[in-house]
């Protein structure tokens, strides 16, 4: 199964020069979001955004990185059960330690008496930690879109079928189409074509992006990560621009079904409820968020440790990171960016997050 | 966050759980998300779980498209 062909050189010159006549051909530059951040690192590092940009295409970066996109309070939440509770083992994904807040990061709190933090790969490490350490209760802050929301909540179905009882989930859950409504719904919307995230897109399918299409107009393509698989997502969204006919194009089939992956779908609609949802620089969604149903109130952190999850400090002071999330400017036009905020010494979490856009453009731009 | 690698899996027991080959080191994957799923099944991993199978057909029409370009680089 190489891929190795979606790196090739000829390859990539070739659809680069096909897309630069259909670029050429629309008269007028495009707008183009890459909604995901993995997107956004493939874009930087492989050199397409400038490359891109000399041909009439503007590719901007979208809210696509879970950790950015999770506001201050939460992050501030976990910092308070693991400082002010004694015994307590806080598990997160990498990233999430490092997000600074006005109490420091995850990384840089002093944990209370026997408790501690640890780093994880995969959400059920942290019930392995649960199952070792019994005397002690483990708190997953358990962050991620449709690609990971499945393997938290078959993580804390595990936990229930054990009954293992020194286990819960802070949960961060969030849902891709409802920003997307959400931007193009607003009245400045710049935003003239949408490259769909593909590993989000392998669980929830083509089938959610469809009003953008037909209410929108708006074209778009669900791609892969390789460049040649961007570029042929770029080509067909290109292509419904000059026709004028607006739909899903699925650019990454090797891996994304039309209908998605339904026994994720229905692991995640069994175990899960929709709320409305507080996002850092996109505010209050509707229905863009999920939580544990009650049946799982003795799983949910929020439940089960009496957490209030709100009222935080809010963003840092200069910090505009909100500004970036939903695409209104790019990381260069922060004054904080690469002086007081860098990669040794993020300020934002959006410098933090190997998924956040103005890390891509301080490793690859400047 | 939405990372996801292609990898092969080479074990996968009963109760779905197994590993893949990532480049040479064997991890420890959760395969319970995957209805049909076999050794020597390509899928993608992101932390921890296998999300989807690849489909080689569709892999290889991609490769078609792509060898269409190099056929024809600059047309």
């Amino acid at each position: 199964m190489s891929q190795n062909k979606l790196r090739n050189r000829q390859v990539l010159r070739g659809l680069l020069t096909e897309i630069k006549s259909k670029a050429k051909s629309l008269n007028t530059p495009i707008k183009i979001m890459e909604v995901c951040g993995t997107h956004t690192m493939a874009i930087h590092r492989h050199g397409l955004k400038k490359l891109l940009e000399d041909s009439g295409i503007e590719m901007v970066s979208g809210p696509g990185c879970p950790v950015c996109i999770t506001p201050n309070e939460i992050h501030e939440a976990a910092i308070n059960l693991v400082t002010e509770n004694n015994n307590f083992i806080l598990t997160t994904f990498g990233d999430m330690t490092r997000v600074p807040t006005r109490k420091g990061s995850i990384q840089t709190i002093v944990p209370a008496a026997g408790s501690q933090v640890k780093i994880v790969y995969s959400p059920e490490e942290s019930l392995e930690i649960a199952r070792k350490n019994p005397e002690k209760e483990i708190i997953f802050f358990g962050v991620g879109f449709e690609t990971t929301i499945p393997s938290i909540a078959l993580t804390v179905k595990i936990a229930a079928e054990e009954k293992i009882s020194n286990f819960s989930v802070l949960s961060a859950l969030w849902l891709v189409p409802p920003p997307l409504n959400a931007l193009v719904s607003a009245k400045d919307t710049k935003i003239q074509g949408f490259l769909y995230p593909g590993h989000v897109s392998a669980i929830i399918g083509e089938k959610p992006y469809y009003f953008i299409a037909e209410k929108f107009n708006i074209p778009g393509a669900i791609a892969g990560f390789e460049p040649g698989d961007i570029l042929l997502a770029l080509s067909s969204i290109l292509d419904q621009k000059k026709t004028g006919k607006a739909e899903v194009a699925n650019e990454y089939s090797r891996v994304v079904r039309a209908d998605g992956n339904p026994t994720a779908l229905r692991v995640m609609d069994d175990m899960l409820k929709v709320k409305d949802s507080l996002w850092r620089g996109l505010g209050l969604i509707p229905k863009s968020g999920l939580q544990f149903k009650s049946k799982y109130s003795a799983f949910n952190a929020e439940k089960k440790h009496s957490l209030k999850i709100e009222g935080g400090s809010g963003d840092l002071p200069g910090c505009r990171c909100g500004e970036v999330l939903p695409g209104k400017i790019s990381p260069p036009q922060c004054e904080l960016f690469g002086k007081k905020c860098n990669p040794d010494s993020p300020y934002g979490p959006c410098m933090v997050s190997f998924e956040g856009a103005c890390l891509a453009y301080y490793k690859y731009q400047r | 966050m939405c990372l996801g690698i292609p990898a092969k899996v080479i074990e996968v027991d009963e109760s779905k759980h197994g590993k893949i080959d990532y480049l040479g080191t064997k991890v420890k994957t959760n395969f319970y998300l995957l209805e049909d799923v076999k050794k020597g099944d390509w899928v993608i991993v992101h932390a921890g779980f296998a999300i989807s199978k690849l489909n080689e057909e569709e892999a290889k029409e991609t490769m078609d498209l792509i060898r269409e370009y190099i056929d024809h680089p600059e047309t």
